[in-house]
């Protein structure tokens, strides 16, 4: 590999990386302060990209349609939550995830009957389009923003975390719901808005990675399986463990494919079962903290 | 919550349980009782029953939805009568499991006991069902998959196959792509069954017209992800041209991948026409322009035939959306075409099996491909190829035909591979 | 709702009454405890009689009948073998099918190899599986919850991928053609062609599966299993190798289940790399929790609803799977003991296991606790 190729597969790598956060983002999140594992984040990411493209296809912009798909899924998210999720939180979370599964399945067919089983594509706006030049090598510019964006929200979500009142009250929530409760925070209000969030999160990834993987049906569930893989290796729960989770997992796969492409399939796999052996909880997860679904 | 409940009486919510429970118990049966009576069908009257197994679930079913509507075309066009007898079409969903599609061709089998089954688009499903029609002496047309087993070592005499193999495509290609891209290529394929026939197609004829394969390079199938890393590679190779084959999904990615990266213009990309076809063309859009590949069919294919279909096929609704006529619903109408061909010959009569053998083996006639020729000796359709190349035509994207390299039949063995 | 304290919040779940009203009907529900024994791992004159039943069904039954109950039975052999993780020992394996596939391939491998007597390859099969089971399982459960279900996710995710690859020896991704099967003792040979006499084999084997299962569950390694799922850490204050048994559970799952890919791959004359699919694991899960976990007849009714309602629905529609989650989201919210627990009426005291899992959480289950920031 030379110098060149390595720069161009490093950026790769960064970009599936970054793709790799945003989605698994929210999941971590969702699980970070409820322990639920929300089966059905592969579905909302779908969804997100789904609802992107219709926004697109009605003559909106790309920015609309990646502010209004991830405000769709939220609400749609919100509603779950407060229908469903809400009446099993008395029977712990197994049931709990049971249900998302459930709900996977349910929109997965939806979205099946309402957008067709073609592949479909949503283009990156004009800004974003074209190639800059990388080591003497053309690098899709729509890939790089990836990056950018990819990093501003790690840094947004880490603010929102640890700076703002409702992180305060979410962090609160995580290590001490009852204690949290008593200290006058409306943990309910707050389980439903993370989750809310969570799905958000998932949309938006969904409409930002749909020029670079497309739609289509059944790419829900190599989503979810992907954030799952990312989360699981980098701590169930964390943001940090999401961020460094995602780097682990994207370089993985991308060096996987650069230097072993026959063996590619089992790369991330192989890296996660070697981080699940050697650290049961994830890279950035407390020792004992392998409980959850 | 009334914790204190007095006994024998019964509350809302045991009568609840009670009628679900008797929900459960009666669809239960209901479900056992809908299969016990088979209708009888069969022999020379009364409706032919044809079983389509296609997918309308999971990846493929934008192929199984093109397929099934190219055949209710040719059907409606003959007034849905085949051998004298009106024709009864009982879909089943073939799914992308063989254990549950052969489930579905037992039902249409032994419950619907229809007279033929046609359809199958994954070549996994076809492998796994092949015995069971061998076995059972029961027709299978096949509408799509393209093993090269399934005309080779697997053949049987009660399986046809109205699409094409795979070797049919690339083996043109090889000499072609030697004469016009240039000698150093690139193969990227997935690591399946239909990438590996595609490969030893390919470069069987490609070193023999003097190409130099200068990497193979096998990705994940199903899913390939994000193909960046693997167009990096084929960068750093700078190979006179690449040499694919992707289908659905994984077409999308790869060649917008490459358009996005700037190497269409500087690395030509070639293989064979799934990857440009017309059900995943649209969402190429521009991405797709300058690619060249060889298929047995194309939207744009000069005959009066191919016109009218594609005209006729427009008009029709199809449950995803209707994206216009591609080679799936072409080799859909052939299928059907097949059938009534030969159910015509045999007057209807499904018990002259021999005869059918033969009529289905001798089939040939006008097809939107140009001419449908079945090969007795196979029984494969011997095809007219097309080495095609994606332009824009009036504002629209497609393939143009650049060349025909005539009848290609498929040698029915290994001879014409490279190992 | 009024509850006194001492009185764990789980105790009042939904099929739980206070413990004075259970201890009242406790006196005359010798009828409810029958009844019990019927609905967990099934009792012996009504499993008898289900068997029974079964054995006179093709008597009567067209051809696609019996096949559909072929796969039915198969499909209760691996749910049922699933439960013995999942609702017995609390091990959520969504990697299950990593031995049903094992089991498929591995008969292939030895009909093309040596031949097709199954009283052959059963043993060779099983010991190839138990092989696998025991590294599988070695490995997996150094872990446990959501890492444990990830680890056997990557599993059978990884066989799968192997089974595409290694096409040489696997067949790639058109799979193997499993050659007709015989059972052949000496000179004797009975061979199980289209006609009923697979029916009876599979029927043989389900039956033989649920007697040992139920043989398993009751005795002290499966009451173990339960104190596992109830309170591992006590479990081991008290001496048991949790390990220990964990991986002996997870063998004797993973033989189950390879015994059921074995049928499977005899039935269907194939092996083929979707067996080792997510999807087979997850509709596995499916039958289980819709049945009713921590049972026997559970899982049987489980598999026996979803796999009739999935082969009927996707006659008629493509959207099955949307039916299959609303019939699955409604279990999981209104009958979340399955079917099992909706033909045990309530009244019904509590049992040890459910006793001492609700003690095991005294606060309400909602809060999550002991959170990492």
């Amino acid at each position: 590999m030379t110098l060149d190729t390595f720069v161009l597969q490093l950026t790769n790598g960064l970009v599936f990386s970054l793709l790799l956060f945003l989605m698994a983002a929210g999941l971590s999140l969702i699980f970070g302060l409820m322990d639920v594992v929300n089966l059905a984040h592969g579905a909302f990411y779908l969804l997100g990209g789904y609802l992107g493209l219709s926004i697109v296809r009605w003559g909106g912009s790309f920015w609309l349609a990646l502010l209004l798909a991830p405000l769709l899924v939220g609400v749609l998210g919100l509603l779950l939550e407060l229908t469903l999720l809400r009446r099993l939180y008395r029977r712990g979370h197994l049931d709990q995830v049971l249900a998302t599964f459930g709900v996977a399945l349910i929109v997965a067919d939806l979205m099946r009957a309402a957008w067709g089983a073609y592949v479909e594509v949503v283009a990156p706006p004009a800004l974003l389009a074209g190639q800059v030049a990388i080591g003497g090598l053309a690098f899709p510019t729509y890939r790089l923003a990836v990056i950018a964006v990819g990093l501003s929200l790690a840094l947004g979500l880490w603010l929102f975390v640890e700076r703002s009142t409702v992180g305060m009250q979410i962090r609160a929530g995580v290590s001490d719901p009852q204690m949290a409760g008593m200290l006058g925070v409306d943990v309910p209000r707050l389980f439903a808005g993370v989750f809310a969030g969570g799905c958000a999160l998932a949309a938006f990834s969904g409409v930002a990675a749909a020029p670079i993987l497309t739609l289509y049906p059944g790419l829900d569930s190599e989503i979810l399986i992907l954030a799952l893989v990312v989360v699981v290796v980098g701590g169930l729960g964390t943001l940090r463990g999401a961020f460094f989770g995602s780097l682990i997992v994207g370089m993985a796969d991308v060096f996987g494919k650069a230097l072993l492409p026959e063996f590619s399939v089992f790369a991330i796999f192989v890296v996660m079962a070697a981080v699940l052996l050697t650290r049961p909880a994830g890279l950035f997860g407390r020792a004992t903290a392998t409980r959850g679904a | 919550m009334s914790v204190e409940r007095q006994k024998g009486t019964i509350s809302r919510r045991q009568f609840l349980q009670l009628g679900a429970v008797g929900g459960v118990v009666a669809a239960t049966g209901s479900l056992l009782a809908g299969c016990a009576a088979p209708n009888i069908g069969g022999g020379a009257s009364g409706p032919l029953k044809i079983g389509v197994l296609l997918p309308y679930s999971d990846i493929y079913a934008a192929l199984g939805e093109s397929i099934t509507e190219g055949m209710r075309m040719y059907f409606e066009s003959v007034d849905n009568r085949a051998g004298g007898r009106p024709i009864e079409l009982i879909t089943e969903d073939e799914g992308t499991a063989p254990d549950a599609a052969a489930q579905k061709a037992r039902k249409l089998v032994e419950q619907d006991q229809v007279d033929l089954v046609a359809g199958i688009v994954s070549s996994g499903v076809a492998a796994a069902l092949r015995d069971y029609f061998h076995d059972n002496q029961k027709f299978l047309i096949i509408a799509n998959a393209g093993a090269n087993a399934l005309t080779r070592a697997a053949k049987s005499p009660y399986i046809f196959r109205a699409s094409f193999t795979n070797w049919q495509p690339n083996w043109p290609m090889g000499s072609w792509a030697a004469a016009n891209l240039g000698r150093r290529a690139f193969i990227s394929v997935p690591d399946y069954g239909a990438g590996k026939d595609t490969i030893s197609a390919f470069t069987h004829s490609f070193t023999a017209a003097g190409g130099e394969i200068v990497k193979v390079q096998l990705t994940p199938f199903p899913n390939i992800g994000d193909p960046a890393p693997f167009l990096a590679e084929i960068q750093a190779a700078a190979p006179d041209f690449v040499y694919s084959f992707y289908s659905g999904a994984a077409a999308v990615t790869f060649v917008k991948a490459y358009s996005d990266f700037g190497l269409t213009g500087s690395i030509p990309l070639a293989g064979s026409g799934f990857m440009v076809e017309q059900d995943v063309l649209p969402s190429h859009g521009s991405s797709a322009l300058g690619i060249k590949s060889a298929l047995h069919w194309a939207l744009t294919l000069d005959n009066a035939e191919n016109q009218a279909f594609v005209a006729a096929f427009a008009q029709r609704e199809l449950p995803s959306g209707n994206k216009g006529a591609n080679v799936f619903a072409v080799q859909g109408y052939d299928t059907a075409r097949l059938i009534v061909e030969a159910l015509n010959a045999v007057e209807g009569d499904m018990s002259r099996t021999d005869d059918l053998i033969g009529a289905f083996g001798s089939a040939a006639f006008p097809s939107p491909r140009g001419a449908f020729k079945m090969d007795s000796t196979t029984h494969n359709v011997i095809n007219p190829i097309y080495i095609r190349e994606v332009q824009e035509v009036n504002g629209t994207i497609a393939n143009v035909v650049l060349t025909s390299v005539g009848e290609v039949p498929d040698p029915g063995d290994n001879s014409k591979d490279a190992v | 709702m009024a509850r006194p304290p001492w009185v764990p919040i789980r105790a009042l779940g939904r099929h739980h009454p206070a413990p004075s009203v259970w201890r009242a009907t406790m006196e005359n529900n010798a009828m409810r405890e029958r009844w019990e024994q019927f609905t967990n791992t099934g009792s012996r004159w009504g499993s008898l009689v289900l068997v029974a039943l079964l054995a006179v069904l093709p008597a009567v039954a067209p051809p696609y009948l019996r096949s559909l109950v072929i796969e039915v039975l198969i499909l209760a052999i691996f749910a049922m073998s699933l439960d013995l993780l999942l609702g017995y020992t609390g091990m959520v394996s969504f990697g299950h099918a990593a031995f049903l596939g094992l089991g498929a391939y591995l008969l292939a491998f030895f009909t093309r190899s040596v031949g097709a007597n199954l009283l052959q390859a059963l043993p060779v099969v099983l010991l190839g599986v138990a092989l696998f089971a025991v590294v599988a399982g070695f490995l997996a459960l150094r872990t446990s919850g959501i890492a444990f279900l990830m680890l056997t996710l990557a599993i059978s995710q990884m066989l799968f991928g192997l089974a595409i690859k290694w096409s040489s020896v696997t067949g790639g991704s058109d799979g193997l053609a499993v050659a007709r099967p015989y059972v052949g003792i000496g000179g004797a040979t009975l061979g199980f062609g289209p006609d009923r006499s697979f029916y009876y084999l599979t029927l043989a084997s389900f039956a033989l599966a649920w007697w040992l299962l139920r043989r398993i569950t009751a005795s002290p390694f499966g009451h173990a299993l339960r104190g596992i799922k109830a309170n591992e850490p006590r479990m081991q204050a008290l001496g048991y190798r949790t390990h220990r048994l964990k991986l002996t559970a997870f063998v004797i799952a993973g033989l189950f289940a390879g015994v059921a890919g074995m049928l499977l791959a005899a039935f269907n004359r194939h092996a083929s790399p979707e067996l080792f699919g997510w999807a087979v694991s997850g509709e596995a899960i499916i039958m289980v929790i819709v049945g009713g976990s921590g049972t026997l007849v559970g899982p049987i009714l489980g598999a026996t609803l979803v796999h009739l309602l999935e082969s009927y629905v996707s006659s008629y529609t493509e959207l099955w799977r949307l039916v299959m989650g609303l019939v699955f989201v409604g279990f999981v919210l209104f009958a979340p003991q399955g079917i099992i627990g909706l033909l045990r009426r309530r009244g019904r005291p509590p049992s040890e296991v459910e006793l001492a899992a609700a003690i095991k959480e005294p606060e309400p289950a909602a809060l999550p606790k002991e959170r990492r920031t």
